[in-house]
């Protein structure tokens, strides 16, 4: 395996890049084929209320275009876009104009990823202990409820838990904030105040994630174990008189935990399916609002860059697994 | 036992006290002198920019332009603090020379910047010279078209003149919502590229400072200037809140809970649904009216608006027999639940119109004939309010008034009767067959037609529009909607629709004058079909009939009663022609929470201003509002 291991390396960084590059030339040509104007939202923005002359508007749309560098064809964009990427610039965003997109994405990434780490954590620690357990002891009637409760969890909507909470948590019984990231004029200092409330805030958003994520982990760990315990290693083991929690946590629950480490490196993706969804729901200001607002106002700079920030975030992801997966695992040959 | 019989009592006793630990959403502010307020911007990606005049870089409904920016005038869009016009930064109303080639005006002495720098001409001239050199600023455009130059003859008069005659070119500077605000010169002048320049701090001339903002943008806080005499609304008196808040507080239902929950002391707009429910439940919630239909009627007219250049509805009688196939009070129920203010004529039924349009034209609708091609009749239906309020009462009871003029206030006046034989009578004249139950156009194809609706963005507006659809559905016309979403401005700009829920009408509200919307009706604005078409004639409407009445206002002074007669000469020629169909007002459910404050706008007693918070005119509800725990 050493010595196969550098081509195997190399051969992973290619696959690597080359996703990546794939991934956002179709992000790219994707979000210029919106039919959404930028310019077109500026324009019915800024003239919606307030007094309009109609002549003044074909000047406004040509210094907006100017403004926004829309000049010019879409290979030209294209070119730019790439000159742009090669040191990690998405240019300035079109509906926050001219902060640039790399800022406005710097400062919604630490409360997604925060959220979404913590929460996919505790569900993926819980969910693969519960399940372990579940599949190891399968006549606990404890471990059998909480395989019914885990099932009906896991397929319900991330939102519809996320509103069940909020009412539960803000109307009914009102002991949980239900929107925003902070207490509201908190100063953002590293102390107790403000780290206490960034957790209040989180807990409803990450209650709704942990609920629903934890079903998932929790049914594919009790499937892996249950296949696991008839092995012929762990039957040896028990007529060998191997204590049956050292069976479980030695035997079988890390044999299991490769597929589930496996699907925790590709959860990165849920960053930007339910969180982007729980974000909305509770107002969380993160990524998730960020590209949606980017999507209603057809800033396309921005939804390229939390798209492409996305996109390598999760090859990045699935190739330290590959990496890993050889040096960690004997079973595991780098062909 | 008795451990454990405390130990539940102290559980009990702390779960209990939970919610109250839930409260105080705000860190370090007296909540009985701070005033929560919903921002409709959500949150502001881009939070730390408070540069108004750079185009759509930050916000603006945050508290900016309702308590740190000022201007000359404000009309209020109903009765106002001391009448419809204030003369806010100006001494007095715009003065224009014979060919309204020339404006001066005359500036309000003693009032001061936040940073304690006198507001002066020499403001206002670098105000407008930096928008007539500076290209992409938000209101760069209008003055290059219009001013040719600005001169201070003395600090406290300004001199624009013109490029050509524009007897309105003081809307420019006169809030509607929002307008030209004045730059600080001595801060811009020394900020390099203003359109890169965030003007954070911010020094403003209103009578609030920003005290601290969210940079992932939920929330703004102001703080009323000590020196607040030195402001234009000190002739009104202190405003009351110390502290207002500007807040993302999230979708409808969130809303109503956080106001529930006593967290938000006005929500911009919810639901019916919401604010039905809060009108349940919540005594100390109100909203514009006391009861039924509670909403503001904004000076918008959502209405169904047909692309004129569509061959098909270029035809008066199609349009016309596209309006006697809707029932509108089934759109009313539909769209608002039955909480619309109807208008069949193409001004908003809000502010003062009714005392100069709706009511006045009353008995010319009444006798208004229309021509079916084999008889005449007369199509409109005065009890149509009425008959809304009757029949809600039976569910909301004293909720709903009886009394014709309140009735007429709420739920709007007439609207034209459901005419289905009128309205084949029509469409046979336009050439039009019915086969099968079903129309077909001159050529033999089948009548169809798409409602463009914006979709969840604007549910009350999509439901009015799948009502529509569905009624003409029922007539034999094969119609439909069109979800637009996202794509809907640059739809209804460029004329990809065949009809459209949308607004071409917006008005001043408290000021009879239409030019606001009117002059841009002209059909030397009208482009060809495909290219954008610049705000607000979405119709596309070309009427050398409408062009005279639009020449003739522009020559007539703002306040020349004249306008009012040209504005009813407009609004008959828009009955005989339907370019649009005329709905109703746009209806905002802005709801006032009295746990706190006291002294809100409303219709029957308090009609000072428009309670919709994100209004530039809020300014004036500032001085009116009084803590009730001082």
């Amino acid at each position: 395996m050493t010595s196969s291991y550098p081509a195997y390396l190399l051969r992973r960084l290619g696959q690597f890049v080359l996703v990546v590059f794939i991934g956002i030339n179709i992000v790219f040509f994707i979000s210029h084929a919106t039919p959404i104007d930028p310019v077109e939202q500026t324009v019915a923005a800024a003239t919606q209320f307030g007094a309009t002359s109609p002549e003044a508007i074909a000047l406004m749309r040509q210094s907006l275009r100017e403004l926004y560098g829309l000049e010019g064809g879409l290979w030209e964009q294209y070119a730019v876009f790439w000159q742009r990427i090669a040191v990690a610039d998405f240019g300035p965003s079109l509906s926050a104009f001219p902060t640039p997109v790399s800022v406005l994405i710097r400062r919604a990434a630490p409360w997604t990823v925060g959220l979404w780490s913590i929460a996919t954590l505790i569900s993926w620690s819980l969910g693969n202990l519960l399940g372990g357990l579940a599949g190891y002891y399968p006549r606990s009637r404890a471990l059998r409820a909480a395989g019914a409760v885990a099932m009906a969890l896991h397929p319900i909507p991330y939102y519809i838990v996320g509103f069940v909470l909020l009412i539960v948590f803000g109307y009914v019984w009102p002991i949980l904030p239900i929107t925003g990231g902070y207490q509201i004029n908190l100063e953002r200092a590293f102390d107790l105040r403000f780290v206490a409330s960034v957790f209040r805030h989180s807990l409803l958003p990450a209650l709704s994630l942990i609920l629903v994520g934890l079903g998932g982990w929790f049914l594919g760990m009790r499937s892996l174990v249950s296949n696991i315990v008839t092995e012929d290693y762990v039957v040896f083991a028990e007529l060998g008189g191997v204590r049956p929690r050292r069976i479980l946590a030695s035997y079988v629950m890390r044999n299991a935990l490769a597929p589930q480490v496996t699907g925790l490196a590709m959860s990165v993706s849920t960053i930007y399916t339910g969180v982007i969804i729980i974000e909305q729901v509770f107002g969380y200001p993160g990524l998730g609002s960020l590209l949606v607002y980017g999507v209603l106002a057809g800033d396309y700079s921005l939804v390229l860059g939390v798209a492409s920030v996305s996109i390598i975030a999760v090859a990045l992801a699935v190739l330290a697994i590959d990496l890993l997966y050889p040096l960690v695992d004997p079973r595991v040959k780098a062909r | 036992m008795q451990l454990v019989r405390s130990c539940l009592i102290a559980a009990v006793a702390w779960l209990a006290a939970l919610p109250a630990l839930a409260q105080g959403t705000i860190s370090n502010l007296p909540r009985n002198q701070t005033l929560i307020v919903e921002n409709p911007e959500g949150t502001i990606k881009n939070a730390g920019w408070f540069n108004i005049w750079a185009i759509n870089a930050g916000g603006q409904s945050t508290g900016l332009h309702q308590l740190m920016m000022d201007t000359f005038w404000y009309i209020d869009p109903n009765r106002g603090v001391d009448g419809v016009w204030d003369n806010s930064l100006a001494s007095d109303k715009p003065k224009y020379n014979a060919d309204f080639t020339e404006m001066t005006v005359k500036l309000r002495p003693g009032i001061f910047w936040s940073d304690g720098v006198e507001f002066s001409a020499d403001d206002v001239v670098y105000t407008v010279e930096t928008h007539l050199k500076t290209n992409g600023l938000r209101w760069s455009a209008p003055i290059q078209v219009n001013v040719a130059s600005i001169a201070a003859p003395d600090r406290n008069t300004v001199v624009f003149k013109l490029k050509k005659p524009n007897s309105r070119f003081h809307a420019l500077f006169t809030v509607r919502w929002n307008a030209m605000w004045m730059m600080p010169k001595h801060v811009f002048e020394k900020a390099g590229d203003l359109l890169k320049f965030d003007f954070n701090p911010p020094i403003g001339l209103g009578a609030y400072t920003l005290n601290s903002f969210d940079p992932n943008g939920k929330w703004f806080i102001w703080q009323r200037r000590p020196d607040w005499q030195r402001t234009t609304v000190a002739r009104f008196g202190q405003p009351g809140p110390t502290y207002v808040t500007y807040l993302d507080p999230g979708p409808p239902d969130k809303r109503v809970i956080a106001q529930l929950n006593h967290e938000l002391d006005i929500i911009h707009d919810t639901s019916p649904e919401g604010m039905f429910t809060l009108a349940k439940q919540a005594k100390t919630s109100h909203g514009w009216f006391k009861g039924f239909p509670y909403a503001h009627p904004d000076p918008t007219l959502p209405a169904v608006i047909f692309n004129l250049q569509n061959d098909l509805l270029k035809n008066r009688d199609v349009r016309w027999a596209l309006a006697l196939l809707i029932d509108i009070k089934a759109v009313s129920m539909a769209s608002y639940r039955g909480a619309a203010t109807i208008s069949a004529i193409g001004v908003p039924p809000t502010g003062t119109h009714p005392d100069y349009y709706q009511g006045p034209l009353e008995d010319w609708l009444k006798a208004f004939e229309l021509d079916t091609g084999k008889r005449k009749i007369k199509p409109y239906d005065p009890t149509v309010g009425k008959q809304i309020a009757d029949m809600l009462r039976p569910s909301l009871g004293d909720q709903v008034p009886s009394a014709p003029d309140q009735i007429a206030r709420a739920f709007g006046r007439g609207w034209w009767k459901p005419d289905p034989q009128a309205a084949t009578e029509l469409l046979q004249r336009a050439g039009f067959k019915k086969v099968g139950g079903k129309w077909q156009t001159q050529d033999g194809k089948p009548f169809a037609i798409k409602i463009t609706v914006e979709g969840e963005a604007r549910p009350v507006m999509t439901r009015a529009g799948s009502m529509i659809a569905q009624q003409w559905q029922q007539a034999g016309i094969d119609a439909a909607t069109t979800v637009a979403q996202g794509t809907f401005f640059e739809r209804r700009q460029t004329g990809d629709f065949e009809a459209i829920i949308s607004w071409s009408v917006e008005t001043w509200g408290g000021h009879p004058d239409l030019s606001f919307f009117l002059d841009s009706w002209h059909s030397q604005f009208v482009v060809a079909s495909g290219k954008p078409q610049p705000p607000r004639n979405w119709q596309r409407w070309s009427n050398p009939e409408l062009d005279k009445i639009i020449e003739d206002v522009r020559r007539v002074d703002f306040d020349d009663p004249k306008g009012v007669e040209l504005g009813r000469d407009y609004l008959k020629l828009a009955v005989r022609e339907m370019p649009i169909i005329p709905l109703m007002s746009y209806n905002v459910f802005t709801v006032m929470d009295e746990t706190y404050w006291t002294g809100y706008p409303n219709a029957e007693t308090a009609p000072y201003t428009d309670p919709v918070p994100n209004w530039g005119n809020t300014k004036y509800m500032m001085v009116k509002l009084k803590p009730t725990k001082p």
